[in-house]
Formats: structure tokens, sequence, C-alpha cells
């Protein structure tokens, strides 16, 4: 299928003004195929822990991976109900499309 | 939703930022062709229950004292696709209800309209997105209760 999605990065750049990302932790809930794991991690965040309960879409995720991202982006199958973390440990919360 | 933003609350840090970004309760509109010279054919009239709901819930939080609203954006999002059929698939992947019965006539206009276009002519759906930044609030009323 040939669509391209905000060719003009207009969803990018309002996220980049939105928040300071540089050296932060951040929690994507709604990562889907990590069209925008890839762009946060852009932006510099340290480490992005990006979920999605569709287990196909998550499986695309990890596949397109790049390289120079698999020390900062962990992508994990599930919903934010029933993520088991630790409390207090995210920087920055981006609900990706989700709420 | 409420629950999975109490969850939220918890993950984050003091003072965590909590970003929403999703479609703004509104109606898409399909045109062709791209940037400036995009033009207008058709409304899309999606159902907005879940839209407005998830307002509702953000509303709820910041009333709950979990977060507190800090800045708010609007803006247009383009999805820019080659061919009909793209655009057919396109909104297939609505879930089932969300377009109908509207999704044949919208359809059958954007069709009508690309048969007078230049060839190369691009479907565009334009629809604004909405980016909520909230800050999480820590106090004894929205401590307990996870």
């Amino acid at each position: 299928m040939a669509l391209v999605m905000d060719p003009a990065g207009d969803e990018i750049q309002a996220l980049k003004k939105a928040a300071s990302w540089r050296g932060r932790n951040v929690l994507e809930v709604g990562c889907g195929d990590g069209r925008l794991t890839l762009r946060l991690a852009g932006l510099g965040a340290l480490s992005i822990l990006a979920i999605d309960p569709d287990a196909a879409l998550v499986r695309e995720a990890r596949k397109t991976l790049p390289e120079r991202y698999r020390g900062r982006i962990r992508y994990q199958v599930g919903s934010v109900e029933r993520l088991r973390r630790r409390r207090d440990q995210f920087d920055i919360a981006v609900l990706s499309w989700s709420l | 939703m409420v629950h999975a933003l109490r969850k939220l609350h918890r993950l984050l840090k003091p003072d965590g930022l909590l970003l929403d970004l999703r479609p703004a309760a509104k109606h898409r509109r399909i045109g062709l062709g791209e940037s400036r010279r995009w033009k207008s054919v058709a409304w899309m009239r999606e159902d907005l229950t879940d839209d407005r709901a998830a307002n509702r819930a953000l509303k709820r939080a910041a009333s709950l004292g979990l977060f507190q609203p800090e800045a708010k954006a609007e803006f247009d999002l383009d999805r820019v696709m080659d061919t009909l059929d793209d655009f057919r698939e396109w909104m297939s992947d609505f879930p089932s209800g969300k377009l109908a019965p509207e999704d044949d006539r919208l359809y059958r206009r954007v069709e009508r309209a690309l048969g007078t276009a230049r060839p190369g002519t691009r479907i565009v759906a334009r629809g604004p997105l909405s980016l909520s930044v909230l800050r999480k609030q820590v106090g004894e009323e929205n401590e307990g209760g996870h």
C-alpha cells in the first residue's frame, strides 16, 4: 500500500516543541508498528519502552528497528493497565493515538 | 480510559509529562493534490463517540488532580495515497461501523473527482491531530486508589 503519513512532519514537530526529549526515559503507549517510536528516538530520548496490544504490529516494529536504536528502544506486547513496572519510572508518557 | 490514566500517573516520575496525541474529535476531509494544491472533495462522517469519550476521560483525570493541563495544540495531518485502491484499503482499516453507511458514497465522490484530475494526482486525507500536554500532579488526594 502506498500511503505516506504526515509528509510535512508536522506531528513530530509538535512533539518536539511539547517537551525536552534529550536524556529522557519515555513510555509510548500504542506504538503500533513503531512509526512514531523511531521519530521519538530521533529527538534524543535516552530510552523508550514502546507498548501495543497488537502482537503482529509489535513484531513488525521489532523487525524494522534500526541497529542504531537497539539499545534504546524496547518493544513490548501489552496494555498500559497490565504493565508491570515500578512507579515513578518515566519522564514522559506518550499516548500515541491510543486513548 | 481513566484507569489507564491513573496507571500512567503512577508510572510517571514526579513532575513527569503526559502527552496525549490523537486525531481531534472532528471530521476529516478528503481532497486531491498535495500541500497548497490540495482541494477538498468530500468530508468523512466518522462516528466520533470514542474521541469524545477520550476527551472526557482526560478532563476527568485533571479534575481528580492527577494531571494539570499545560498546553494544547491542533494541527492538520495529511495521509497521502497514490491510488483509489490505497484509499479503499485505508478506509477499510477503520473499525466496522465507524464510517458506514457513508463509505461507499465517499469512495464514489473521490473516484469521480479523480477521474477529472490530472494523471498522477494523489488522494489526501486531511484531518486535525490534537496534542495535549499535561503535567503529573503529586498530592495526598491522588496517591491512593492505584
